[in-house]
């Protein structure tokens, strides 16, 4: 009986090899021809349940590419996928040019509300909190494929604490600007 | 070459062409169109019009007016001339009434369910007065294209939320329509522009209407029509553009209270003067004994802070796509309200390029939407497209203190599934309420709330040793379905998200029948035959599928024990009651889920292993 074998892998599943670093015209060229053979409107004219077991393979396959096409979803997958708990919550940084990065981008937020121009303060501090967070996904990979994986776990709690900050200017942006 | 007859893409037979059509139901104009005489075009009524004006009239002895016919009672009769319906399906009281917009017609509080529509005819759910537009378009459509249709694939605003689009669905159902998908309105428009094209890479639809706001980023490539982001405003139009004008000029002659119907023809009038504008560079706005002339310079000024919004949604939309405007290759400008020259000039600037009006803004959501009819109809062979939509508002769970927790991010793909798990905080608990609400905020309170359930039946055990899992499944037509299952003992709830805003299958089933009555339709009669044309497609679907896959994927007791459970459906198709029919459609159904199951796995192998040759 043909049967998928790696259910949960998403590498496998997108037939795509387990590493950090992917080509990422594979990834969306592998995804593409997935999801042409099992997105439901393939199965309109099909039964409920053909339509519903579609919408079902086909959500297995978004969620597999949206955890390899963001670089931190990534990530935490590849430490979870080798044995790695991921919780950074309770993690201290010692790093101190992290802590210093984290001060200015913490004020830039908050000083966010108060800014007279509050779009173009959205915009720089978009722009410093993408530039941080390449910067730590860089130190991530060179972590992980040396097999460092307390550099890698460690790296990897900045982009998950970066893309909380993100997160935090994304709502108080619907806030100000009244999406 | 019998076995692939159910091939998907497949074309059929010529005699056995499928009528589908794609239906554009605006807030001011809706349309239908279909493949049609070998091309996709709207289609016209006798008079040769295809856009009909979404307005519906409530007149004397339960006669109702629909388009043009029912526009020209606005003036005469405004409280029973319905127009613009579309800005309150799926809204409560409380929503619509917050903007101070000056209404034509009376709401009626229902509190957190729908809005209502005070009418001679009684209190209409704007998902009533809906039906009544889709019922003329298919009717219309019927009516030229000879037959009946086999469903309709209807578009909606991009930044509709589950309430919107289920309102829209029920009110299909309620014009007696099949909906093959709801589409997005800025999609629909990409799929019309890019088969034309035949354009690869990034481009924006800017779709600005009469009554909503969308702006969605496409990557496009090889047919597949990925959307990446897409944002907007389910309450920013042409509408407001009037609304805009109309409070200028009460302002500048000093007008109090207006009745309902001058307030009509205030808006009629300021409507008018807009679309005026668009060529002349000074138009009159009279009101009774008031005239004032308005120049393009002050209405640019009245219309800068709303399209400010919208060139607001175009830049976080951008960001959310990860693109820079130097990415877009193309703005695609659709809907009535792009033809604004201020519009048109303030979109160039921002993304530093021409944006695209040659096509037309009226007619490209509704042609893009039946090319996609076309397709879920089966009629199209080989080249098909794949579109690939997102989810446009968060979805997210109440948690302590009335915050929300998201759960699904915003602009994710669809379909897509997520699990949350839950536990019990109190010892021998056995229910849990869990409110699931729709949008960005922090607070309950400013997010959507789209329901609100309770599961039961946990077993009772110490505080937080249940495991209750959630899953969130929202469908290709973005809409949400939720069920829960305690993972520790297996009991599982199935739980439909809909009440809130959206009308129970009671109430449709009401106002089925009510409608059947009088159109004087035998309910049992039409129930047979739809159970009996679902029986047929099974057999057919399931026979073409045995033939091509059936050896190699089921054993020989699987194939001896499905194709006996068919053969009885055979039977019961042919002298079975509706109900007996459905029986056994479900009990084939379920012994071949199995085997549909496998038949897409080895559908995803193939097309894997046909990608790793490719590369080698
Ligand atoms: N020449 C014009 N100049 C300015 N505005 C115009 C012009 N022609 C049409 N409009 C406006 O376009 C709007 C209708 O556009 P359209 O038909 O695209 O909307 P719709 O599809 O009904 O609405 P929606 O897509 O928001 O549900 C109206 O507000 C109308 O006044
Ligand atoms: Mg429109």
């Amino acid at each position: 009986m043909t049967e998928i074998d790696h259910r949960d892998d998403h590498f496998a599943l997108l037939g795509l090899p387990r590493q950090f670093d992917l080509d990422q015209g594979a990834l969306t060229a592998a995804y593409r021809e997935l999801q042409r053979s099992v997105h439901p409107d393939r199965y309109a004219g099909k039964s409920e349940r053909e339509r519903r077991i579609a919408v079902q393979k086909s959500s297995q396959i978004n969620e597999a590419y949206d955890t390899l096409k963001s670089l931190t979803r990534r990530a935490a997958y590849l430490l979870k996928l080798s044995g790695h708990s991921v919780d950074g919550s309770n993690t201290s940084f010692t790093d101190s040019n992290f802590l210093m990065q984290q001060i200015t981008l913490r004020e830039e937020l908050a000083e966010l509300e108060g800014a007279s121009d509050p779009e173009a303060a959205l915009d720089a501090f978009y722009r410093d909190v993408d530039g941080a967070i390449a910067e730590h996904t860089a130190a991530f990979q060179r972590g992980f494929e040396d097999g460092d994986y307390a550099a890698a776990k460690d790296e990897y709690a900045k982009l998950q604490f970066l893309e909380k900050l993100r997160s935090e200017a994304e709502r108080k942006e619907g806030e100000l600007l009244d999406y | 070459m019998l076995m692939q007859i159910a091939e998907p893409g497949q074309s059929p037979e010529p005699h056995q062409r499928k009528l589908a059509v794609g239906i554009d139901l605006g807030t001011t104009n809706s349309l239908v169109a279909s493949f049609r005489n070998g091309r996709l075009q709207t289609l016209r009524d006798a008079a040769g019009e295809q856009l009909l004006p979404s307005v519906v009239y409530y007149g004397e002895n339960a006669r109702v007016l629909v388009g043009k016919e029912a526009e020209a009672m606005a003036a005469a009769d405004p409280a029973n001339t319905l127009a613009s319906v579309k800005r309150l399906m799926g809204r409560s009281y409380n929503d619509v009434t917050l903007s101070p917009a000056l209404s034509t017609y009376d709401l009626v509080d229902c509190g957190e369910d729908m809005v209502k529509l005070q009418t001679r005819a009684g209190a209409l759910s704007p998902v009533q007065v809906s039906a009544e537009i889709l019922k003329v378009l298919a009717a219309r459509a019927q009516e030229s294209l000879g037959g009946e249709l086999v469903g309709a694939v209807i578009t909606v605003p991009a930044y509709f939320d589950d309430a919107q689009r289920q309102a829209t669905k029920d009110a299909a159902r309620l014009a007696g329509l099949k909906v093959l998908r709801l589409l997005n309105e800025p999609t629909a428009a990409a799929v019309a522009y890019g088969l034309d094209e035949k354009e690869e890479g990034a481009i924006a639809v800017f779709d600005l209407g009469g009554g909503t706001f969308d702006i969605s980023v496409l990557q496009l490539s090889k047919g597949v029509f990925e959307v990446l982001s897409t944002g907007g405003d389910s309450a920013l139009g042409g509408d407001d553009f009037d609304q805009a004008i109309a409070a200028w000029f009460m302002q500048s002659v000093g007008l109090g209270e207006l009745s309902a119907v001058e307030r009509r023809q205030l808006l009629t009038a300021c409507r008018a003067a807009k679309e005026g504008l668009s060529d002349a560079e000074q138009v009159d706005v009279a009101l009774g004994q008031h005239l004032l002339s308005l120049t393009r310079e002050v209405f640019n000024d009245l219309v800068d802070p709303l399209i400010d919004k919208a060139i607001r949604a175009c830049k976080r939309a951008l960001r959310d796509a990860r693109l820079s405007h130097d990415d877009i290759q193309n703005v695609v400008m659709v809907g009535g309200s792009t033809r604004v020259p201020r519009v048109r000039e303030r979109v160039g600037q921002w993304f530093g390029r021409e944006p695209l009006v040659d096509i037309d803004p009226d007619t490209v959501v509704a042609i893009g939407a039946a090319s996609q009819a076309e397709q879920l109809a089966g009629n199209r062979s080989g080249e098909d497209t794949l579109l690939l939509d997102v989810i446009p508002l968060s979805l997210g769970v109440e948690t302590m203190g009335g915050l929300t927790e998201k759960i699904i991010h915003r602009n994710t793909t669809i379909p897509v599934a997520m699990a949350q798990e839950f536990t019990t905080f109190k010892d021998g608990q056995t229910a849990m309420a869990i409110h699931v609400v729709q949008g960005e905020r922090e607070l309950v309170d400013d997010c959507r709330s789209l329901a609100k359930f309770e599961l039961r039946g946990i077993p009772p055990m110490v505080a937080g040793a249940a495991r209750i899992k959630v899953t969130f499944q929202v469908d290709a037509d973005g809409l949400l379905q939720v069920s829960a299952r305690e993972e520790t003992t297996g009991t599982e709830s199935q739980v439909q998200v809909k009440p809130a805003y959206g009308l129970s299958d009671t109430d449709i089933a009401d106002m089925l029948t009510s409608s059947y009555a009088a159109a004087g339709e035998d309910k049992e009669a039409r129930a047979l035959r739809e159970q009996q044309v679902e029986a047929e497609a099974l057999l057919q679907a399931l026979s073409a599928a045995l033939l091509a896959d059936g050896e190699a994927l089921l054993s020989e007791d699987e194939q001896k024990d499905l194709l006996s459970k068919m053969e009885v459906l055979h039977q019961q198709k042919q002298d079975g009651s509706a109900a007996d029919i459905a029986r056994h459609i479900e009990i084939v159904g379920a012994a071949s889920e199995a085997f549909a199951e496998r038949r897409m796995d080895a559908s995803i192998k193939k097309a894997l292993a046909g990608r790793q040759v490719d590369e080698i």
